[in-house]
């Protein structure tokens, strides 16, 4: 028998991610916390190690509601200020 | 996609071979499902005529493509009938609005799921039940369209637990979860119109718990019964506790609703007491939450104060469900979340 199977196509694809970046040295980590348990804390030490063994500076952390997209505020500010940014942790 | 280009598999015409090829390949609920042959599926498409391939929406995480075709697919799988079709397009639609919150809806720990709350001539014409056991069992509109509902957010969003939905412990409101509104019984008229639309069928989505039940058999006095709907709505445990915007579905079963009408008390003011009774102090609320996603006003109030349990009472949407009998329900938010009310299409 034959039926159909029940998923369809994917539809119009988010925007294409970054690049990664090559060299961290002299790179700006920001950080955005999206103000899960510990996610600040982690992503601080995240942060700090890799501008300890790279030479990066860690740029003031941005925050987020973890159950909602970073607002267009605190985007613009990442895209204006860091160069690359950690977050997505959770409890 | 067409017809022609869509994806089908062979199996044995065996209801357990069905199941068992689909979760090998991750999908289904867990329960039998019914085969959704060529012939099944263009049947289900003559319930809601219109471009099987028109994408009704692209549903996150997975960014699947919300056909007529795909959606008619999952309710063929589910057990609906055709003339339920029009009820889940106009639900996958509201799912899909901005302020739903899909993604985090699916993606979250939380046992949140959609409720289904169908209004109007659709409800009768299609066989939902909105009295006598209501929230289920054994009315196939009722289970079967909240069950395509979740068949929709595991195959075409990709809501499978794990990869696409993080909830810690799931939850039996992720099976199925639709109810039809008893607007026969109800005082107040119904809510889709409160809401300000005027089409003939509407569906309400609401992003919640599974119900709280708030029992009274004693009183005749609105606000006696009301209290216990309060004290249903008052608890650190739900998200809205520390989330202002939160809704609560207040399902009064029409005993109760008949009790506050018949003592001149309207919608509204069923809301507004409710906000004025479900509060917790401050000291509380602080104590238990790190982060409060509170109101300017709320969190200007000292530590002795009462705080409502949500922001605004018109975030607290009351109904009319269910037959003979004195247990109501509340249905609290996953709080980032709003509820949709959308007209029904029909032809």
């Amino acid at each position: 028998m034959r039926i159909y199977t029940p998923d369809g196509e994917i539809g119009d694809a988010p925007g294409p991610l970054a690049a990664p970046r090559s060299v961290m040295s002299g790179a700006r980590i920001g950080i955005l916390d999206n103000t899960k348990p510990n996610a600040g804390v982690l992503l601080a030490q995240i942060a700090e190690r890799i501008a300890e063994r790279t030479g990066a500076t860690v740029s003031p952390v941005e925050t987020k509601n973890a159950a909602l997209a970073a607002p267009d505020d605190v985007i613009a500010r990442l895209e204006k200020e860091v160069d690359v940014v950690l977050t997505g942790s959770a409890d | 996609m067409s017809a022609d280009s869509a994806t089908f598999t062979d199996v044995d015409d065996d209801p357990i071979a069905i199941m068992d090829a689909y979760a090998a390949r991750g999908w289904g609920d867990g329960l039998p499902m019914v085969a959704p042959t060529e012939a099944r599926v263009d049947a289900m498409l003559a319930g809601a005529p219109g471009d099987p391939d028109d994408v009704v929406a692209i549903l996150p995480p997975r960014s699947g493509a919300a056909t007529r075709r795909m959606i008619a697919v999952n309710a063929v799988l589910a057990g609906c009938a055709p003339a339920q079709l029009p009820v889940l397009i106009a639900a996958v639609r509201a799912l899909a609005a901005p302020e739903m919150n899909l993604r985090g809806v699916n993606a979250t720990t939380h046992p949140v799921a959609p409720l289904l709350i169908v209004h109007g001539e659709i409800a009768e014409r299609a066989g939902f039940n909105s009295g006598l056991g209501a929230f289920g069992p054994g009315n196939r509109a009722n289970a079967t369209t909240g069950r395509a509902v979740r068949l929709i957010l595991l195959h075409i969003a990709g809501a499978i637990p794990g990869p696409g939905d993080a909830s810690t412990q799931g939850g039996p409101a992720k099976y199925s979860f639709c109810v039809a509104e008893n607007m026969a019984e109800s005082p107040w008229g119904g809510y889709a119109r409160s809401v300000g639309l005027d089409s003939p069928s509407a569906v309400t989505v609401h992003c919640g718990e599974a119900p709280h039940n708030a029992h009274d058999m004693e009183s005749a006095d609105p606000a006696a019964i009301l209290d216990k709907l309060a004290s249903a709505m008052t608890s650190l445990g739900q998200n809205n506790a520390p989330i202002a915007q939160g809704e609560y579905f207040v399902a009064l079963c029409p005993e109760h609703a008949a009790a506050c009408a018949d003592a001149g008390w309207t919608r509204s003011d069923v809301a507004s007491y409710l906000f004025q009774k479900a509060r917790m102090p401050a000291s509380e609320l602080r104590a238990a939450f790190n982060l409060l996603a509170w109101e300017p006003w709320q969190r200007a109030l000292p530590d002795d104060a009462a705080v409502p349990m949500t922001g605004h009472p018109e975030n607290i949407k009351v109904l009319v469900v269910g037959g003979a009998g004195k247990h109501s329900c509340v249905v609290p938010s996953w709080g980032m979340t709003k509820s949709v009310t959308i007209p029904i299409e029909e032809h």
